[in-house]
């Protein structure tokens, strides 16, 4: 009897002609996920089975491949040999001790003596009368016990099924440069979109010595969370100290903002290019702080000047947007109290409905193209693995 | 590179590592074994025992090692604040200042003397907190943000006349081998530590008045009379008492050339930007200044940067904020918010601190500009 691990894949099979494609890259995500432990990866038809691991590590590989994405459902099963008797030993030392409970027979092999419902029937009778306490409930059973034979000889025997975290396989859907801060809402935009096959790179702009070395690791912490989603990821970090200063200097201070986002878009769009990038990603959501306005959005987004901006985020409520955080494990460091560079020149009273003509006015009044030069030779890349 | 955060801990004192260095190797013995090596260890204990203590108390005290300075004052807190009212000071260090609010969600009553502007504590203020239900003083030696000096003299004195059953209690972690420290009879716990003169980090100790009245924080093997089990971290107890003796061969040179550099860095710093919160009566080894109207932690960042290292009252964090000390001295949040704390451990040299002093008027000079 050897543990081994199911996993059932979402969407690919909707794919036609590419899902050799897609069913590649799925698997290439798998093999990273598990980088580290030893195991083995087959694709019998419609599902793949992890096998040849050490059995105490079964939980670790649950978790690690519950956070792939393409993944629907997992199971730790056993896999025996397709004997009645076998079957039903193993199917008994999974079951509970008490409570309502079916079995639940998949028949691949036809030559099994047994149809599925007499399976179910044979096994069933035989658990009742081992274990007094339990009882039957064909409709709404506490407990369902899953027995799936195989054309090769072998049964696959479990109980249960995790959830995995559906989508597509990252690397599927093109590449994005995610505007990652240290809130709660730029991890959860990069998580969605990685959700829907995308491989990204995030971009993050400090403001040192205005900002600490805390709100650093901060940020690159969000980064290794949100990359055991994205398959790793390449993490930009730009410093926009010095425009920070001259906008401080030379225009408005209800406008730094607003300024601010624009500048950080054009960095977004020149390093996502470099870096080959085929949008932008932010985790904003409408009206949710002055910036994000839909004036505050087109101030910011007539900047960029060839590449789509995508905002997962924009239709969702902060309360929404909290529960993903916490579910995928972002919120705790998220709410650290450091700040970012959004605060340390913060306005009294930042522009909500900030007029694009004005804005161009006076941004007018920076060299933005040096600024934007002098940034970009600030940054730095680091490399955060899953 | 110029350190100026010696308040917040030293650079453990290299001779005073080689001579200690034994009992991490040779001599590593539990110092409870019955076996000659173990009873030599438990002897070498003893004499540092005898050596720390003899710095600070006379005879009727003695002396109990902890693994930190925050371990003896939370010892303290938690045993004699157990009936009637606990008085401490605005300004304690959260060692204190936690434990007491701690004990105040258990539901004993706690009462906060207020500070005067340099970091005091207002004498009458705390006196008049002090009742016939008091049962436990807490005042700081040396205050670790302003450098204010308490005289825990007088006001154990005072605290006792009101009340001769009141416990008092002073953290004296950044008085010890600093200033001349002698307890009076009318203290009945001192709380010292060894990495802020030089020691390392995981010695430190609680002087009791003998027969003062003390509950064990952690129970076990018995080890320190029962007032502190877990087995003894010779090594830093060791070299703990190695550097008390040098500290109190040395202690007038390196307390005269800590008011030497003090003043002289006091002096050089730019009027324009900083303001001293630090009173000229205070321990020569700690200024407080604040660079008011600007940001202390940047100005820390700026100055880390050009090779200056220094501790600040403020921080880049939406929570903490300003320091509830320097608060409690009665400034605005636009002071609070450039403080930055310039301490001395007493051998810098006039050179490094005339270094400083230029970097740090430059640097306040600049992030004055650049903010404007």
């Amino acid at each position: 009897m050897e543990k081994v691990i199911i996993i059932r894949y979402c969407e690919i099979h909707l794919k036609g002609n590419n899902r050799g494609y897609f069913e590649k890259v799925f698997q290439e995500n798998l093999e990273r996920a598990l980088k580290g432990i030893r195991h083995e990866i087959r694709r019998p038809s419609g599902r793949y089975i992890v096998e040849g691991f050490e059995e105490e590590r079964a939980d670790e590989i649950v978790a690690r491949l519950s956070k792939v994405f393409g993944t629907h459902t997992l199971s730790v099963a056993y896999k025996v040999s397709a004997e009645l008797e076998t079957i039903y030993r193993t199917v008994l030392s999974i079951a509970p001790q008490s409570g309502t409970f079916k079995v639940q027979t998949n028949r691949a092999d036809k030559r099994f003596p047994l149809d599925s419902m007499q399976m179910n029937a044979e096994i069933g009778g035989r658990l009742l009368s081992a274990v007094p306490q339990l009882k039957v409930d064909v409709r709404e059973p506490e407990h369902i016990l899953y027995i799936d034979i195989r054309e090769n000889g072998t049964a696959l025997v479990f109980g249960k099924y995790v959830k995995g975290a559906g989508g597509m396989p990252v690397g599927t859907a093109g590449k994005g440069m995610l505007l990652l801060s240290g809130g709660i809402d730029s991890p959860v935009a990069g998580y969605m979109i990685a959700k829907r096959g995308m491989k990204i790179d995030a971009i993050h702009f400090h403001s040192y010595p205005y900002t600490n070395l805390q709100a650093r690791e901060k940020v690159e912490e969000l980064a290794r969370i949100l990359s055991e989603y994205t398959c790793g990821l390449q993490l930009h970090v730009v410093s926009v100290t010095h425009i920070q200063e001259e906008i401080h200097r030379l225009c408005p201070p209800e406008m730094m903002i607003t300024l601010l986002r624009r500048f950080m878009m054009r960095i977004a769009e020149r390093t996502a290019q470099k870096n080959g990038a085929q949008c932008i990603v932010t985790g904003e959501s409408l009206g949710q702080v002055a910036s994000q306005t839909i004036e505050g959005i087109t101030s910011s987004e007539s900047v960029v000047e060839r590449l789509p901006v995508l905002r997962p985020l924009i239709g969702l409520d902060k309360t929404e947007i909290i529960e993903v955080s916490r579910r995928i494990g972002t919120y705790d460091t998220s709410i650290l109290p450091y700040e970012d560079c959004c605060t340390v020149f913060l306005p009294k009273h930042p522009l909500i409905r900030p007029d694009l003509a004005e804005v161009e006015r006076e941004e007018a009044r920076l060299d933005v193209e040096r600024l934007i030069e002098e940034a970009l030779t600030s940054a730095e890349t680091v490399a955060i693995s899953q | 590179m110029i350190y100026l955060d010696n308040a917040a801990t030293t650079m453990p004192d290299a001779a005073c590592v080689r001579s200690a260095e034994q009992f991490l190797k040779d001599d590593f013995y539990n110092p409870s074994a019955l076996y000659r090596e173990g009873f030599a260890v438990h002897k070498a204990l003893a004499e540092a025992r005898k050596a720390v203590l003899s710095a600070v108390a006379a005879q009727g005290y003695e002396l109990i090692f902890t693994g930190s300075g925050t371990e003896a004052d939370n010892q303290v807190l938690f045993s004699a604040g157990r009936r009637g009212n606990v008085v401490i000071t605005e300004g304690e260090h959260a060692a204190v200042y936690e434990s007491a609010k701690e004990l105040a969600r258990r539901g004993e009553e706690v009462r906060f003397a207020k500070l005067r502007e340099d970091g005091s504590v207002d004498a009458e203020d705390l006196l008049a907190k002090v009742d016939a239900d008091t049962s436990l003083v807490s005042v700081i030696h040396v205050n670790n943000e302003t450098g204010a000096v308490n005289e825990i003299a007088r006001l154990s004195s005072a605290v006792k006349t009101k009340n001769k059953r009141t416990l008092f209690h002073s953290d004296g972690v950044q008085a010890f081998g600093k200033l001349d420290v002698r307890l009076p009879q009318t203290v009945d716990f001192y709380t010292i530590s060894a990495h802020k003169i030089g020691g390392v980090r995981g010695a430190a100790a609680l002087i009791r008045k003998k027969g003062a009245p003390l509950q064990p924080y952690l129970y076990g093997g018995g080890q320190e009379n029962g007032l502190r089990s877990g087995t003894e971290n010779t090594f830093a107890i060791i070299q703990f008492a190695e550097v008390v003796k040098k500290r109190m061969r040395e202690r007038s040179a390196l307390y005269a050339h800590a008011v030497e550099m003090n003043a002289k860095l006091r002096g050089m710093l730019d009027k324009k930007f900083f303001m001293p919160l630090s009173s000229e009566t205070g321990s020569p080894f700690i200024l407080s200044v604040s660079a008011v109207g600007l940001r202390g932690e940047v100005l820390q960042h700026m100055l880390n940067e050009r090779g200056v290292l220094v501790g600040t009252g403020s921080a880049c964090s939406s929570r903490n904020r300003y320091s509830r000390v320097i608060l409690a001295c009665g400034v605005g949040e636009n002071v609070a918010d450039g403080v930055l704390r310039l301490s001395f451990f007493g051998d810098e040299s006039a050179d490094d601190i005339a270094h400083a002093a230029d970097v740090l008027n430059a640097c306040a000079a600049e992030l004055y500009e650049r903010t404007r």
